[in-house]
């Protein structure tokens, strides 16, 4: 029966598909009841331990999927035909100046994990299609990107540019392709384009907020467009797509304080406002989003900061800091009252939870705009949560011929209690995935991979659990080095190096500045077994709320080290000039001199040597009968030489010269 | 010194050529001097080897030159000239044939048709680049017999005779009659016809194909229907009934790769008062498709839409108290695009050199709302919109609302309804009409009295897209002349520049398709000869644009001459002095022996 049945099964599957191409055909999907396209814009504040403020903006528009790809409604038409054209799954670009620090601004939330980005342009993309068209994907992708944001990201298109990654990168497949550009500047017509993306751009909501110069006056600033296409295409049916754009600001608020020169206050954080820092406030939300919030994050160390400070009554810190009027306390003061807060689930790995204030935007208007405040009453210190190992990465040796590259990952202190991980205490071990792109003119010699753990030199088949190498192909394809180690709990300091030679470019390939050196992208060092998440306790509200389902996400702690310069031999530019004219100099002087030789006469030159010998009786008579005529003041006259002859001599010297001036204005007069 | 002295007189018996015998005994000739004199003839074994360097280095030149040549496709330049002196020399003829039909009249077909050509010709103003050809056969129907002129005419055969009464235009319903022209003459023929009745309430029309009528009272002259029907032959049929010199004939809003996008904006000039949306797809299927599908041959047209927020128009308006409505006149209206606000964008989806046409749906904020365009006479425009030429199209839709803005939400979803949606896309298609050249009105109103023009659900109908074809054919065939013209007068002013094999194709495939769209049009083939045109331009575009032609076009003679002179240069001075020097000294010797010889005959 059941077999009976399943032909018929597929042969109405059959029919339905091609009905339902037909009904595309004609353009006819016109399905009612559908979800509609959303958007959402919310802006999350931190105070940072160093007295600098987070700013991270947060848009989201998404498209349903089966929606007419021809019309939409707020999602920008050119994100969506470039996902139809390019049949991308997924992707993000960034564009970042500056270097997230992530031991002072942490490295172990969500916001670091995700947004901290390498400086310039990064890009990957997971794409749809069969492996053999991925390549001219990404190459069209590239370019059109590059029209779209007003960025060189064009250069990514070439061979030596990307690399596809198979393991290591997280949202790894065989699909993906990534590549960076660490020196593109990024500026405002990057950030322009960006903002065309929004459907209120910067004319209303948060975005509003956006001011330029306070922006790129900032220690860094990533901004970041992240695309997800949900559902196939294969129905038919365009597909859905998730459009998460953020900005993250790393601020130095100006103190409003007017008083510094008091010592104790020296130590307080500076106090900010929205005003102060962006120079403008928010005159209510874009109408267009379906919710638009405010956050004010105090991340963990802090609020176990304040706990400490309010020692005096430990039972009941809990509750104050959860309470309603507990925006303005001994410690700080908030501006503003917060529609709602949020305490974190306390997790099994620490025992402090953040608190998360929320401000709804809805509630202000023109005449009442939203300007949030925190006013620091008594100094506080605390620290951000870091990642289990600090990664950072540096050049070795010296000269234009060979180097080394060492990244170097030690333990940060506050991670005793992240070890949970792995439970089994004897055991216990920390897995860490490197992955590090080099461009082809260094080259690598994967052999000399060392290892060290605590200044130790280890085998290296007893740290490394997994390798994977592609070598580079000169002017072909980058080398990829992808790792994964496995570290005992206790290290507290771990290295890898592995030497380089230098290549030589050819002449054409050099960089306009070559002698500036060439850059190798950032490695980027993940723990796959730790999870930044923070999960708040209150729940009703959350799933209209991407910012904080994003943090829900399970998404692995990752770091990317710095970006090195690596110093190559240039050559003197005029070379081959020279070369030319040296070359070409010699071999005249050859010919020439081989021309003379060929015609000479030896018999003759003897002929007149020997006449000369004859006529003169020796050389010392000569020099003294000379030296005599002048002393004597006359001129010594030659006892052979005629007037006439040398009258001639002078007028074919002359004529000489007057030839070779006459070429010489010809010549300038041809060419002028 | 004295080794070689030594070896000298060794040898020197020797060295027959050189001038050293004679100093060797001056003795015994007491008359000789070796200054002018010379025993011996002059030797050639140093002046043939200086020359043969010298022959050799000039010989090498030849290969030097090819060794700095640039690769050059052979490019077919006498086909591009001819191609263009053909478009030139008036060759591109589009053949019509004409058939006009009198029912009910009495006359000689033979006058008539003399009279129709006459008039024809008087107004037939000859288009400089693209001329027809037309042929005409007329036919009286008395009922029972037909008197045809010419009487042989292989185009008027196809018609029956008596099928055709005055019965038939009775009935008001023109649609109706429309459809029994088409089913009387056939649709596949591409003959215009035009049929004359007499009888029944004046009236003239002309149909969606290619048919018009025309039913003139029972004592109306039948010279007056001749004129008629020659004024619509040419102003409709031929010229597709638009004015002299309103937007020029060949302009076309295709892009050069023969694709349109029409990229419809909605746009929401402040959505804090009101945000609205459309259901665009709705109005794609019932609007749009047909029109689209109607225009295939002429271009490749592709839809795509979005809505705006935060657009402001970039002009202010005035508070009209009469109106009760805020007026924007019409010589501000360079001033409503605000290409700073507006970022209607280009699209990804099309191709490089598509042209892309906006239509903008303007949604007045609460601020200037509702908001009229005044026309230059003080009236208010109908439709409320205003074309761009080869821009687009712009319509100000007024909310229903905002007069009595009571029960409106700030910031609610709003829908256009389907009516007003219909209209302003009734409006786009007109716009569309009149981008291309046409009238967006259906009414004719020629010299010698009205027609009315049947409008198509297809936005176009059969006969004008017939002049469309025509038109864009014409268009493209010239485009293309012109842009190989182009490339070929560059070719020939850059010799030093690097011409691919692959324009060399695209060329040569251009040309084809230009002849083979010659041809056909030739044949009334309109469709594809405008199809295949099309093609001839684009290519001819992609070989003038091609990327390699921008990049390293030439490397320079003072290039040439930096790298290769400081070898040349002081090579060819040793080479040229030394055939000089042996030059200037053999015939110096040639002479001081011509001289011995002389003296040694006179002595002898």
């Amino acid at each position: 029966m059941a077999l009976l049945r399943r032909p018929l099964l597929v042969l109405l599957l059959v029919v339905t598909h091609q009905f339902l191409q037909l009904w595309i055909v004609f353009g006819s999907v016109n399905e009612e009841g559908q979800k509609q396209e959303e958007f959402f814009e919310e802006l999350l504040l931190k105070p940072l331990p160093d007295r600098k403020l987070l700013t991270h903006f947060h848009f989201q528009s998404s498209a349903p999927p089966s929606s007419n790809g021809r019309h939409h409604h707020l999602f920008p038409k050119a994100i969506s035909q470039l996902v139809q054209k390019f049949r991308v799954k997924e992707m993000e670009l960034s564009f970042t100046q500056g270097r997230w620090n992530y031991e002072s601004w942490g490295g172990f939330d969500s916001i670091p994990s995700s947004n901290a980005k390498p400086p310039g342009v990064e890009l990957w993309a997971v794409f749809d299609v069969p492996q053999h068209l991925i390549d001219a994907l990404w190459k069209n992708l590239t370019h059109t990107l590059s029209g779209l944001f007003c960025a060189s990201i064009n250069f990514l298109e070439s061979s030596t540019a990307y690399s596809a990654p198979e393991w290591s990168f997280p949202p790894a497949s065989g699909n993906l392709r990534y590549g960076t550009l660490p020196r593109e500047a990024v500026c405002t017509e990057n950030l322009t384009p960006w903002l065309k993306l929004l459907p209120c751009r910067d004319k209303a909501g948060i975005s509003m907020l956006l001011d330029r110069p306070s922006i790129y006056r900032g220690f860094y600033h990533s901004q970041r467009l992240h695309l997800t296409s949900t559902g196939s295409g294969s129905e038919g049916l365009d597909p859905g797509i998730i459009l998460e754009q953020t900005l993250t600001v790393v601020l130095l608020p100006n103190s409003q304080r007017a008083s510094l020169a008091r010592a104790s206050e020296k130590h307080i954080q500076p106090s900010w406002s929205l005003r102060s820092i962006f120079g403008k406030e928010v005159s209510g939300k874009c109408v267009l989003a379906e919710n638009s919030n405010v956050y004010l994050l105090l991340d963990r160390g802090l609020v176990a900061e304040l706990k400490q400070l309010h020692k005096e009554d430990e039972e009941s810190a809990e509750k104050v800091l959860a309470s309603e009027n507990y925006w303005t306390n001994p410690i700080f003061e908030l501006s503003a009252k917060p529609d709602r807060i949020f305490i974190e689930e306390s997790s099994l790995l620490s025992k402090n939870s953040s608190i998360l204030y929320k401000f709804e935007v809805e509630k202000y208007s023109e005449s009442e705009p939203f300007d949030l405040g925190l006013t620091w009453k008594i100094p506080v210190v605390w620290l951000c949560q870091q990642a289990p190992l600090h990664a950072s990465r540096f050049l070795m040796g010296s000269g234009n011929e060979r180097g080394a590259i060492a990244i170097s990952l030690k333990s940060t202190q506050s991670c005793e209690g992240f070890t949970g991980a792995n439970f089994d205490d004897e055991r216990c071990e920390l897995r860490v995935d490197v992955f590090q792109v080099v461009p082809w003119y260094v080259k690598v010699y994967f052999h000399s991979l060392q290892v060290f753990v605590d200044q130790q030199p280890k085998a290296v088949s007893d740290i490394i659990e997994k390798i994977h190498v592609s070598p580079s192909k000169d002017k072909v394809s980058p080398g990829v080095m992808e790792l994964v180690l496995k570290l005992p709990c206790s290290v507290s300091s771990a290295a890898l190096t592995i030497e380089f030679d230098k290549g030589f470019l050819h002449i054409d390939e050099y960089p306009p500045d070559a002698n500036q050196g060439f850059d190798i992208p950032s490695a980027i060092v993940s723990f796959p077994n730790f999870h930044a998440s923070m999960v708040f306790l209150e729940n009703d509200s959350l799933n209209k709320s991407p910012l904080l389902s994003k943090f829900q996400e399970k998404s692995p702690v990752m770091s990317y080290t710095e970006v090195l310069l690596v110093p190559l031999t240039t050559p003197d530019f005029s070379m081959p000039y020279n070369v030319i004219t040296i070359t070409c100099t010699v071999f005249a002087l050859y010919f020439g001199s081989l021309l003379n030789a060929l015609r000479r006469r030896v018999a003759e030159e003897e002929r007149f040597l020997k006449d000369k010998a004859a006529k003169k009786s020796g050389r010392l008579p000569l020099l003294l009968s000379k030296l005599s005529a002048k002393l004597r003041g006359r001129h010594s006259e030659p006892p052979h030489s005629t007037p006439g002859s040398s009258s001639l001599v002078n007028s074919k010297l002359v004529f000489k010269v007057i030839l070779v001036a006459g070429l010489a204005v010809c010549w300038q007069y041809y060419f002028s | 010194m004295a080794e070689i002295s030594e070896a000298h007189d060794s040898d020197s018996s020797k060295l027959q050529d050189s001038g050293s015998e004679a100093p060797q005994r001056p003795e015994s000739e007491p008359d000789f001097d070796p200054k002018i004199t010379r025993k011996t003839k002059p030797g050639l074994k140093r002046l043939f080897l200086t020359f043969s360097v010298l022959f050799s280095f000039l010989l090498g030149f030849p290969f030097l030159w090819k060794s700095v040549e640039i690769y050059r496709s052979p490019l077919p330049f006498r086909e591009i000239d001819s191609l263009s002196t053909q478009l030139r020399s008036d060759n591109l003829l589009f053949p019509l044939h004409f058939h006009a039909l009198f029912v009910g009249f009495d006359s000689e077909p033979d006058s008539l048709r003399r009279s129709i050509l006459s008039a024809i010709a008087r107004l037939a103003s000859q288009n400089p680049k693209c001329s027809n050809n037309y042929t005409l056969s007329v036919t009286v129907d008395l009922d029972s017999r037909c008197l045809r002129s010419p009487t042989s005419s292989p185009h008027s055969s196809t018609y029956q005779c008596g099928s055709i009464t005055a019965a038939d235009f009775v009935q008001n319903d023109d649609v109706a009659v429309d459809e029994r022209l088409a089913s009387v003459f056939g649709g596949k023929t591409k003959e215009y016809s035009v049929v004359v009745v007499k009888g029944g309430n004046e009236r003239a029309v002309v149909g969606k194909h290619r048919h018009a009528w025309m039913v003139v009272g029972d004592g109306s002259e039948v010279e007056v229907a001749a004129a008629k029907v020659a004024e619509l032959l040419v102003k409709v049929f031929i010229n597709g009934g638009r004015e002299e010199g309103s937007i020029r004939n060949e302009f076309m809003p295709v892009g050069a790769d023969g694709k349109i996008v029409l990229s419809f904006n909605l746009l929401n000039a402040d959505p804090r008062d009101w945000a609205y949306d459309r259901d665009f797809e709705k109005i794609d299927d019932t609007l749009l498709a047909p029109m689209i599908e109607a225009l295939g041959p002429v271009a490749n047209i592709s839809v795509e839409s979005q809505v705006l927020y935060h657009t402001p128009k970039a002009s202010f308006s005035y508070w009209n108290q009469k109106l009760e409505s805020y007026v924007f006149s019409t010589k501000d209206l360079p001033f409503f695009v605000n290409s700073n606000e507006w970022h209607l964008d280009t699209s990804i989806a099309a191709g490089g050199r598509s042209k892309i046409l906006q239509f903008a749906v303007y949604v007045p904020s609460a601020k200037e709302c509702p908001l009229l365009l005044q026309l230059l006479n003080g009236e208010i425009s109908k439709t409320n919109g205003f074309i761009s030429p080869m821009w687009g199209g712009v319509v100000v839709w007024n909310p229903q609302g905002c007069l009595k803005d009571s029960e409106f939400k700030s910031g609610a979803k709003n829908i256009i309804p389907i009516q007003d949606l219909e209209n302003m896309f009734e409006v786009f298609i007109g716009q569309f009409r009149q981008l291309f050249g046409f009238k967006s009105v259906n009414v004719y109103a020629g010299a010698s009295g009205d027609w009315n023009l049947l409008p198509s659900e297809r936005g176009f109908t059969e006969w004008e897209l017939d002049v469309l074809s025509r038109q864009h054919t014409c268009f493209n065939l010239h485009s293309c002349a012109t842009t190989l013209g182009s490339l070929s007068r560059l070719v020939q002013s850059l010799p030093r520049m690097i011409i691919m094999d692959e324009i060399g194709k695209q060329v040569k495939f251009s040309l084809e398709a230009a002849n083979l769209a010659l041809s056909n049009a030739s044949s009334r083939v309109y469709e594809s000869s405008a199809a295949s045109s099309s093609k001839a331009s684009s290519l001819a575009e992609d070989a003038f644009f091609h990327p390699s032609i921008m990049s390293v076009s030439y490397y320079s003679f003072e290039h040439c001459f930096a790298v290769y002179s400081p070898f040349f240069l002081p090579v060819s001075m040793h080479v040229l002095l030394a055939a000089l020097k042996e030059l200037r000294r053999y015939k110096q010797e040639k002479a001081k022996n011509l001289a011995w010889k002389a003296k040694a005959n006179s002595a002898s």
